[in-house]
């Protein structure tokens, strides 16, 4: 992580943050109607771990919140339900993101993983989803899917903001 | 600080949902913002759709409205046999004096323009909504059976749960014996049959119709189709597979059952339905009247 990055704040940024979550819906939506993307992790818990973990100034409690209640929309489930789920594991991160942040992406690639691993875990606990032979892999390598997806989502992320005017 | 409101407006929320009906219109205007987000990622989709539709030669075409016109003319001479039962089925109400009567029901035409089947849900989203007059527990039929029910409404789209989805149960009976039971979805474009005793009179490719107990579906449509039994130690009950008659995701156009008319129809019919179901019951059907 780059000292002029650290430098933003996130009201700088504020559309970028917004476009990312929209961006995060519509590929959360596709995993939907896609069965051969269910290994993709929730990325608008992605977008929010990124953006906590990145700014200091702001927990993102609220945007976890609105995300989660969306995604049980998406998904069909209880309302408040993923809400509790993404503040859970938000709260997870925030707790360390000091640390977080002086890691190198490869080691928080996998911080990630091990916060996508227990989401993974507790949305079995709640949601005691149906998996068959045909989706129980996908859906245990989302995790591993999720630190492979972390480097070049945190490296395109830092770019942009970076060169965000 | 933050974390602690989140986490119990998150289970308030929960529970609200859970134990009553008052989100469901904080749930239909959460559908409403996602509508647009659904059709965003239906684009991919819709581009495949375009640029294999531009190929599709003339021929096909041809063969394909030819295909569609010979559909047709079958279903013309069987809808002339179906008005000479009407007919034969009116005669005989006459006879034993009984009040019920076919009605034709109205129906909708909807699109399917969003679906999932991942392992949480098993849903639809179609094309009409309340602006449409569509209201929530209509039956979602295609051409060949029962596909789900109506849960939510956004203004211009409806959400269809699938009979597979794990939260789904549907009241059927085995078309064969008249034998009642409960249809349970179980993901994965399966379902479960429960409370059928173990000496009961059940084989692989008996037909499930639905039976119209409950008042949410009506009686007498196709469901789904046995395909495995199995017996658990000394469980009194059969452990029932079924699979739906319905194409749960190859049907593009469906058809929704007006509520209204479809509970007319079942009242007027399902009394003379059991009645012929209950012959050899001992429960007369004059009981009824």
């Amino acid at each position: 992580m780059t000292e002029s990055f650290v430098n933003i704040r996130s009201s700088q940024v504020r559309w970028l943050i917004l476009i990312t979550y929209l961006v995060g819906l519509i590929i959360d939506s596709m995993v939907l109607l896609y069965s051969s993307l269910e290994f993709l992790p929730p990325m608008t818990l992605i977008a929010v771990l990124y953006w906590s973990g990145h700014f200091l100034d702001r927990t993102y409690f609220v945007s976890a919140f609105l995300l989660g209640v969306l995604a049980d929309t998406l998904y069909q489930t209880t309302l408040g339900a993923h809400a509790l789920l993404y503040c859970l594991i938000l709260f997870m991160m925030v707790r360390n993101r000091l640390q977080f942040r002086t890691y190198p992406t490869w080691q928080q690639a996998f911080i990630i993983g091990i916060y996508l691993l227990i989401y993974q875990a507790l949305n079995t606990v709640f949601f005691s989803p149906v998996l068959d032979d045909g989706s129980f892999v996908p859906y245990w390598s989302m995790p591993a899917v999720g630190i492979l997806i972390w480097p070049v989502l945190s490296t395109l992320l830092n770019k942009i903001t970076q060169n965000h005017p | 600080m933050q974390f602690i409101i989140a986490f119990i407006l998150a289970i308030v929320l929960m529970a609200a949902d859970h134990y009553g009906q008052i989100l469901g219109s904080v749930r239909s205007a959460l559908l409403t913002t996602l509508t647009p987000i659904e059709r965003a990622a239906t684009f991919p989709q819709h581009i495949y759709h375009l640029i294999t539709t531009d190929f599709t030669s003339i021929n096909a075409l041809e063969r394909e409205n030819q295909q569609l016109k010979t559909e047709i003319l079958l279903l013309k001479a069987q809808q002339q046999q179906l008005v000479n039962l009407e007919l034969q089925v009116e005669r005989l109400e006459s006879l034993l004096g009984t009040t019920g009567k076919i009605t034709n029901q109205t129906v909708q035409i909807a699109t399917i323009t969003f679906y999932s089947s991942n392992p949480l849900s098993q849903f639809l989203t179609l094309n009409k909504g309340s602006l449409d007059k569509v209201k929530k527990q209509q039956t979602v039929i295609d051409s060949l059976g029962i596909m789900g029910q109506i849960i939510d409404l956004t203004p211009t789209t409806s959400r269809v749960l699938l009979l597979t989805d794990p939260d789904h149960q549907i009241p059927v009976r085995i078309q064969r014996t008249g034998q009642r039971g409960i249809l349970n979805g179980t993901g994965h474009d399966h379902a479960q049959l429960g409370f059928i005793p173990v000496n009961s009179e059940i084989k692989v490719g008996d037909m499930l119709e639905s039976s119209g107990l409950g008042g949410i579906f009506p009686a007498g449509y196709p469901v789904a189709r046995i395909t495995q039994i199995e017996t658990q130690g000394d469980n009194p009950y059969f452990k029932i597979t079924a699979t739906p008659i319905a194409k749960l995701n190859q049907s593009h156009r469906v058809l929704i059952i007006n509520r209204e008319e479809a509970e007319d129809w079942r009242n007027d019919f399902d009394f003379d339905l059991d009645f012929n179901l209950k012959t050899d019951e001992t429960e007369p059907a004059g009981n009824t009247q």
